[in-house]
């Protein structure tokens, strides 16, 4: 006979506890307010494929108001918006577009089918923010590509920016090997006035030990 | 049998099949999106091209460099000692062998500092620790660090300072002819020794 069969009950009380237990756990399990909805994979995919930035030859027909399914939102601080900022824009911070309020208001923007354009100083303050909002399943939050300071130098003639790729990112402007093989630096141009000296280089020693 | 281990052994077996309903965890501990968008706002994580060009020429064993541009582009040109994630394989076991280490800081960089940016985000995510974006990417170090300018006459002592630094790096990384001023009428020429610091060296 098993010691606990002396007391039947005992187990049944064991059980009941186990089970509420459980259950208490699992009712009380934290729930973060915010949760990815993109996995990292999707995240990877999606900056891969760069889908989620508007050019700003685009943000004409907003500014005009020929388009009224776009919100603005300048994320730059408080003092660089007061300088200037893309007309109609609010400024919040990209920290503060977290807020439960500001949660609760872009969900609402999502359903009704508008789009959220963020954009900062450069399209690289902009960025994070976006992969973040995207992250959290705001698939109707865009990027302003170029960011300010690109609409700052168009903003005259913002249409005629079709023409220009000086807000691309993400390509290469020399040809590094080249450079590298090529380099020279040349301080004085009457060359033949110059004596050459041949320095036979010592193993890397010269700028390291040199104490740079 | 017992009466009691009957149903002991139903609700075990109830509650196990519960975990078939949980979500599929994941083998790292993600940072929280409000802590991740309070990174973003940082500027900390950028390093500028000297601080790289010094930790590279100091031989600092604390850093090391990634590069997630695709690889054909890193087989052409890359920095010293950099090892190649392209973006689309940030999240590969892979790539956790290299950025799961710790105390050493990573330094991701691209063609400029968008990508490396978005590594960086996607790596902050996944729970990195150290991880920085080296500010401006290939193409400011070629400006900053291959190519410097010389700075105006009338600019501060510390400009001219970097400029000199920028000058031994700029001979350190390519082994390139460096003329001096024409006051002193005679230009060092150091002799390349097969692209030893740049190709050889990074790969």
């Amino acid at each position: 006979m098993h010691i606990h069969e002396l007391n039947p009950k005992k187990t049944i009380i064991t059980l009941t506890i186990f089970v509420v237990v459980i259950v208490v756990g699992l009712l009380t399990i934290s729930n973060p307010r915010l949760k990815y909805e993109l996995t990292p994979e999707e995240i990877v995919e999606l900056v891969v494929w760069e889908d989620g930035f508007v050019f700003p030859y685009e943000l004409e027909d907003v500014i005009v108001g020929s388009v009224d399914t776009v919100v603005l939102i300048d994320i730059r601080n408080t003092f660089d918006y007061s300088r200037g900022h893309i007309p109609g824009a609010e400024n919040i911070s990209a920290v503060e577009l977290l807020n439960k309020d500001n949660i609760k208001r872009l969900k609402k923007l999502q359903k009704g089918g508008i789009c959220v354009l963020i954009y900062g100083d450069t399209q690289l303050q902009a960025n994070g923010p976006w992969m973040v909002f995207r992250q959290l399943g705001f698939s109707n939050v865009k990027a302003l590509m170029g960011g300010y300071q690109y609409y700052a130098l168009w903003k005259d003639n913002l249409g005629d920016s079709y023409a220009d790729d000086g807000y691309l990112l993400g390509t290469a402007d020399f040809d590094y090997a080249d450079i590298a093989e090529n380099a020279r630096i040349v301080e004085d141009e009457n060359e033949s006035n110059k004596q050459t000296l041949k320095v036979q280089r010592r193993k890397k020693t010269t700028v390291v030990e040199g104490g740079c | 049998m017992n009466k009691n281990y009957i149903i002991l052994f139903g609700i075990l077996v109830v509650l196990s099949g519960g975990l078939l309903f949980l979500p599929e965890k994941n083998n790292y501990v993600e940072e929280s999106p409000e802590n991740l968008m309070w990174d973003i706002a940082q500027p900390t994580r950028y390093i500028s091209t000297d601080q790289v060009a010094k930790m590279i020429i100091e031989k600092d064993p604390l850093f090391q460099l990634v590069d997630v541009r695709l690889d054909y582009d890193f087989e052409a040109f890359t920095l010293p000692k950099a090892y190649n994630i392209p973006i689309d394989s940030i999240i590969t076991a892979d790539a956790s062998d290299i950025l799961d280490i710790d105390d050493i800081n990573t330094i991701f960089f691209s063609d400029d500092d968008i990508k490396a940016d978005q590594a960086w985000v996607i790596a902050k995510r996944m729970g990195y620790k150290n991880v920085y974006v080296m500010k401006g990417g290939l193409n400011c170090w070629i400006r900053t660090i291959i190519q410097p300018e010389a700075p105006p006459e009338t600019a501060p002592i510390t400009e001219f300072e970097l400029y000199d630094f920028r000058k031994g790096a700029s001979s350190y990384f390519t082994g390139a002819e460096i003329s001096i001023d024409s006051d002193i009428k005679k230009s060092v020429n150091i002799k390349r020794r097969k692209k030893e610091n740049v190709a050889e060296g990074g790969c």
